[in-house]
C-alpha cells in the first residue's frame, strides 16, 4: 500500500530532530497566507508546509477525509463538493490557506457556531514534535477516546508543540436547500444584547448568523447600514419556516450565497485583525467596545456572531494601534489578537505565564525551536 | 504525627473515611464485570475545600489515589488496587445556571440526568446521555469523555465542556478554559476531558446546555438480516441526514430485552432493529422522517414504526438503554465491549463478528451506536466455565483486532482504564504513547493519580531521553527518511 504521507513526513522529522539538536529556531508556516498572524517569532529558518499537500484518503460514505497538512482549503472544498459534502470550517481569510494552518491557529469562520470549531471537527492527526518524533493521535473514526487527547492539545497551539503533517477531519453533507437573508439591525447596545438572546432562543439553529458593520456592508456591496446575515439550511419546508421566523427580526432581503465568500475574504489586505469575546448576552457591549476600540485605526471593519458572543475587527492602512491596545487591556472579556503591525506588538503586555502550558511546551518542544514567541507568553524567557 | 487515615478523618469527618475490608468491598468494582480490585482506604470529601485538602494530604504523604464518581464506568478505570479511593459523589451541587447563555456550573458529583432535570423547566438539557445517565456523574463523564446515543448529533462530553477548575495531584488548583469568551492559549480543557482521572480532580465544571428540541420522532425499523440494517445505516449517513440517534440491536439483544422487564415491543423474529431518532425544528421534520423511511425501506426494512407520543418513544428507548441489564438474564457474567469502525465498514465488521462468534461458539449480542460506527459487541457467559471463559476471551481479542484492522479504535466512549490497556500497543506507535505519557507528566509528574491506567506502563519508560539518546534508540521513522 502506498501512503504519500509516509514518504513525506520523515524528512520533516529529520529536519526537526537536527534543528532540536542544534537549537536552530524555525518558523513554521502553511501557505504563508497568514504569515503576519500571531506575535513576532524569533527564527533562523522558515519551514513551509505548502508543498506537503494532497488528499490521502476520502471515503465519502464515512463523511471523513484524511489530507496532508499543506492541502489548501480550496482543494478540500473542490473534492468534497463533488460528493455534495463540505468541510464547514470556512475560516476568515478565505480558502487559499492550508488546513494545517487553519487547525494550528484554531481559526474559525461564520459557520462555527452551528457546525463546530476546529476542535470539534478534527478527528485525528499526525504531527512531528519539536525533537523530531512522529506522533499519530486520534484516528479516522468519528468517536474515539483511546488514550490522552493529543489532538485537542495541538489544535490552536500555533505550531508551538509540533508540526502537523496530516489531518483527518469530519465532513458534513451540504443541506438540500440553502439561502441567505440580510436583516437590517439597529446597532444599539441593548438591542444587540437582545438580538443575541433572541437568536439563541430560536427553535432552530441558523447555519450562520453574522452581524456586519455599515462600513463592511458597504464593502460587500450593500447600503451602508448594519446588517445581520443569516444562513439557513435544511429541507424545503424547514427553510421556508426558518425564513418566516427570521423575518420577525427586521427588514429582510434575500441575498446571494456568494456573500459568505466575500465576507470571509474581506480582510484581504488588512494589516491588523483581532477578536473580542464575552458571554453572548453581552454581545451589544462587546460590539460597542470593539467599535470604540477600533477608532483611531483609520478604516476598520467589524463583524460578529451574536449567538457566539464574538466580534472580529480588521483594519487597513496606516495604523495607530495604541488606542486598540488600551481598549483591549480595559476589556473585561477576552481579546484574541490575530495580526498586528510588528511595531505595535511591544505595546501589548505579555500573556500571564501559565505553568501547565510552559511545561507542555517543554515536553513537546524541549529546545523551544518551533515558532518561538508566537503564543505571547515567552518572549523574554 | 497522626496516621494518614486520621489526618483524612480530620478533614472529612470520621464517617467519611472507610478502612475495613468489608466496607471497602463495595468499591472493588465498577460497572464492568470481571474485575475486583479493592482499595485499602476510601475517603469521601463533601466540599470543594475538603477535596483540595484531601488531595494535598495525599500529596504530602506521596500516596497514590483513584478519583471515582458513581462507579458506573465500563473500563475498570475507577478501581483502586490496594491504594486510596477518592469518592466525589457527595459534591452534587449545581452551582449556577445561566439560561440565556445556556451554561451551567456544576460540582463533579452532580448526576448527569439530574442536571437535565434541573434545567428542563427552562427548555434546556445537558446533551451527552450515557446509558448510565440516571447514576453517572458529570465528573466521571469528564474523566471518560463520555458519549451516549444522542452524541451522534450533539457531540460527546468534550464538545460540551467550556471550563474546568481542577486540583492537580500536587494540590495546586488550576483553571482551564474560558467561559467568558473564546479560549486563549492551549486547549487545556480538551486535554483534560478524557484524561481518565490521571490528570487530577475536577472541582467544578462549566458545561454547555442545549435547547430541548421542538419536536422529536423516534422510528423503529426492523430487518431480516444484519447486513441490510448495516446498509441502511450507511445510506442514512451518506445522505447527510444527521439523526439525533441511530442505534442498532441484533436478534440476540432483541430477545434478551423482550424477555426482560424492559420489553419494548421489538419484533423478536427480526435479525436486527434500528432505533432512529430525528429531532429539531418541527417544520419539515416529517419530510426527513419520510426520507429516512424510504432509505431504510430501500435497504430492506421489513417495517418502519414512527412514534411521536412521549410514552411510546420512552418505551422504545427503554429497551435500548436497559439492554445491558437485560443481558444479565441470559448468563451470570457479561463481557461488555466498546470499539469503533469507520461507518462504511459496518456491514463487513458485523459479518466478521458473526463469524468469530460462531467459530468460538459464543453468543455475541450487538447493541450499539450505529450512526457513529461505535460497536458494543457483548458476550453473556458463565465465568465459572473455564472452557467457555477461554473462548469468550479469544473471541473478544479477535473482534478487537478486526476493528483495529478496519481502521477503527479500541474504545469510542468507555475509555481505556484497565480493560483496554492490552490493545494500546496495537493502536498507537511507541512515540505516540510516549507523547501521551509526556502530557500526563505535566499534570502528574509523580504518576500518583489513577496510576497504571490508560497508557501501558512500559511505553512510558524512556520518556525523558535527550534527543541525542533518542536517536540511538530505535525510532524507525527517523531512519527511513
Amino acid at each position: 500500500m502506498t501512503n504519500p504521507a509516509l514518504g513525506m513526513t520523515n524528512p520533516i522529522a529529520e529536519k526537526l530532530h537536527w534543528a532540536c539538536v542544534g537549537e536552530r529556531k524555525l518558523r513554521v508556516v502553511g501557505a504563508g497566507r497568514w504569515a503576519k498572524a500571531g506575535r513576532p517569532v524569533r527564527s533562523e529558518e522558515t519551514i513551509s508546509m505548502a508543498d506537503h499537500r494532497g488528499i490521502v484518503e476520502y471515503v465519502a460514505g464515512d463523511l471523513t477525509m484524511t489530507v496532508l497538512a499543506g492541502t489548501t482549503l480550496e482543494d478540500i472544498a473542490a473534492a468534497t463538493a463533488r460528493e455534495g459534502q463540505w468541510l464547514p470550517l470556512d475560516p476568515w481569510g478565505g480558502d487559499s490557506g492550508t488546513i494545517g494552518a487553519t487547525v494550528s491557529t484554531a481559526t474559525s469562520g461564520p459557520f462555527s457556531h452551528a457546525m463546530g470549531l476546529p476542535r470539534d471537527l478534527v478527528l485525528g492527526m499526525e504531527f512531528v514534535t519539536g525533537d523530531g518524533h512522529v506522533v499519530r493521535s486520534g484516528g479516522r473514526v468519528v468517536k474515539n477516546v483511546a488514550g490522552f487527547d493529543l489532538t485537542r492539545l495541538l489544535v490552536g497551539s500555533w505550531g508551538s508543540l509540533g508540526v502537523i503533517t496530516e489531518l483527518t477531519v469530519r465532513l458534513r453533507a451540504r443541506p438540500e436547500h440553502r439561502e441567505t437573508i440580510a436583516v437590517s439591525i439597529a446597532p444599539t447596545r441593548t438591542g444587540l444584547n437582545d438580538l443575541a438572546a433572541t437568536l439563541r432562543a430560536l427553535p432552530f439553529a441558523p447555519m450562520a448568523s453574522e452581524l456586519v458593520s455599515a462600513q463592511l456592508a458597504q464593502r460587500l456591496g450593500f447600503d451602508a447600514t448594519v446588517l445581520l446575515l443569516v444562513s439557513l439550511g435544511g429541507n424545503e419546508r424547514a427553510v421556508r419556516a426558518q425564513r418566516a421566523a427570521v423575518r420577525e427580526l427586521g427588514d429582510c432581503v434575500m441575498v446571494d450565497e456568494g456573500v459568505w465568500t466575500a465576507l470571509r475574504s474581506a480582510d484581504g489586505e488588512a494589516v491588523a485583525s483581532w477578536r473580542w469575546s464575552q458571554l453572548p448576552s453581552q454581545f451589544g457591549d462587546t460590539w460597542t467596545t470593539a467599535d470604540t476600540g477600533a477608532r483611531g485605526l483609520g478604516a476598520f471593519h467589524l463583524h460578529g456572531n451574536p449567538a457566539r458572543g464574538v466580534v472580529r475587527a480588521f483594519a487597513f492602512g496606516e495604523q495607530q494601534a495604541s488606542p486598540l491596545v488600551r481598549a483591549a487591556s480595559a476589556f473585561k472579556g477576552t481579546v484574541n489578537l490575530e495580526a498586528m503591525p510588528a511595531d505595535a506588538w511591544p505595546l501589548v503586555s505579555p500573556e500571564a505565564p501559565n505553568a501547565l502550558a510552559q511545561s507542555i511546551r517543554s515536553k513537546f518542544d524541549p529546545a523551544r525551536i518551533l515558532n518561538d514567541g508566537i503564543m505571547g507568553t515567552d518572549r523574554d524567557q | 504525627m497522626h496516621s494518614l487515615p486520621d489526618r483524612l478523618r480530620a478533614i472529612v469527618g470520621p464517617r467519611r473515611v472507610l478502612e475495613r475490608p468489608s466496607e471497602l468491598l463495595a468499591y472493588g468494582s465498577d460497572a464492568l464485570p470481571g474485575y475486583q480490585k479493592n482499595p485499602n482506604l476510601a475517603v469521601f470529601p463533601g466540599s470543594r475545600d475538603e477535596v483540595i485538602a484531601v488531595v494535598r494530604e495525599l500529596a504530602k504523604a506521596k500516596v497514590p489515589y483513584v478519583p471515582r464518581g458513581a462507579g458506573t464506568g465500563l473500563s475498570g478505570g475507577a478501581l483502586a488496587d490496594g491504594i486510596v479511593l477518592l469518592g466525589l459523589h457527595r459534591l452534587r451541587r449545581i452551582l449556577s445556571v445561566d439560561t440565556v447563555n445556556q451554561l451551567a456550573v456544576v460540582e463533579p458529583g452532580v448526576v448527569n440526568a439530574s442536571l437535565t432535570r434541573a434545567v428542563s423547566p427552562h427548555g434546556l438539557h445537558y446533551a451527552p446521555d450515557p446509558s448510565s445517565q440516571a447514576a453517572c456523574t458529570i465528573g466521571g463523564n469528564v474523566a471518560e469523555n463520555a458519549g451516549g446515543p444522542h452524541c451522534l448529533k450533539y457531540g460527546v462530553t468534550m464538545n460540551h465542556v467550556v471550563a474546568i477548575s481542577a486540583v492537580l495531584p500536587n494540590g495546586e488548583v488550576v483553571s482551564l478554559g474560558n467561559a467568558n469568551g473564546e479560549n486563549t492559549g492551549y486547549d487545556l480543557v480538551g486535554a483534560f476531558v478524557g484524561s481518565e482521572g490521571c490528570f487530577g480532580v475536577a472541582l467544578d465544571v462549566t458545561v454547555r446546555l442545549t435547547r430541548i428540541p421542538q419536536a422529536v420522532r423516534t422510528m423503529l425499523a426492523d430487518f431480516m438480516s444484519i447486513d441490510a440494517a448495516a446498509r441502511a445505516v450507511s445510506a442514512i449517513v451518506a445522505r447527510g441526514i444527521v439523526p439525533a440517534a441511530l442505534e442498532m440491536m441484533d436478534t440476540a439483544t432483541i430477545r434478551a430485552v423482550e424477555a426482560s422487564v424492559y420489553a419494548a415491543g421489538y419484533p423478536v423474529d427480526a435479525a436486527a432493529v434500528l432505533l432512529i431518532e430525528l429531532d429539531g425544528f418541527a417544520e419539515g421534520l416529517d419530510d426527513d422522517v419520510a426520507l429516512v423511511t424510504s432509505l431504510v425501506t430501500d435497504a430492506g426494512a421489513r417495517s418502519v414504526r414512527v412514534a411521536s407520543a412521549e410514552a411510546e418513544r420512552a418505551k422504545l428507548w427503554q429497551g435500548r438503554k436497559k439492554a445491558f441489564g437485560a443481558m444479565g438474564r441470559v448468563a451470570p457474567h457479561l463481557v461488555v465491549q466498546d470499539a469503533v469502525v469507520p461507518r462504511t465498514k459496518l456491514p463487513a465488521i458485523l459479518a466478521t463478528i458473526g463469524e468469530i462468534g460462531t467459530r468460538y461458539r459464543v453468543n455475541v449480542c450487538n447493541v450499539f451506536h450505529a450512526g457513529d460506527g461505535n460497536l458494543h459487541p457483548n458476550i453473556p457467559y458463565n465465568a465459572l466455565d473455564h472452557d467457555e471463559a477461554g473462548r469468550v476471551h479469544k473471541a473478544m481479542q479477535e473482534i478487537m483486532e478486526a476493528c483495529i484492522a478496519a481502521g477503527g479504535s479500541i474504545t469510542g466512549e468507555h475509555g481505556v482504564g484497565l480493560d483496554k490497556l492490552r490493545y494500546m500497543d496495537a493502536l498507537f506507535t511507541p512515540p505516540t504513547l510516549r507523547a501521551m505519557c509526556d502530557l500526563r507528566d505535566v499534570f502528574d509528574p509523580e504518576r500518583r493519580s489513577n496510576p497504571g491506567k490508560t497508557i501501558p506502563v512500559h511505553s512510558c519508560r524512556e520518556w525523558h531521553a535527550t534527543p541525542a539518546a533518542r536517536t540511538a534508540t530505535a525510532d524507525p521513522s527517523l531512519r527511513s527518511g
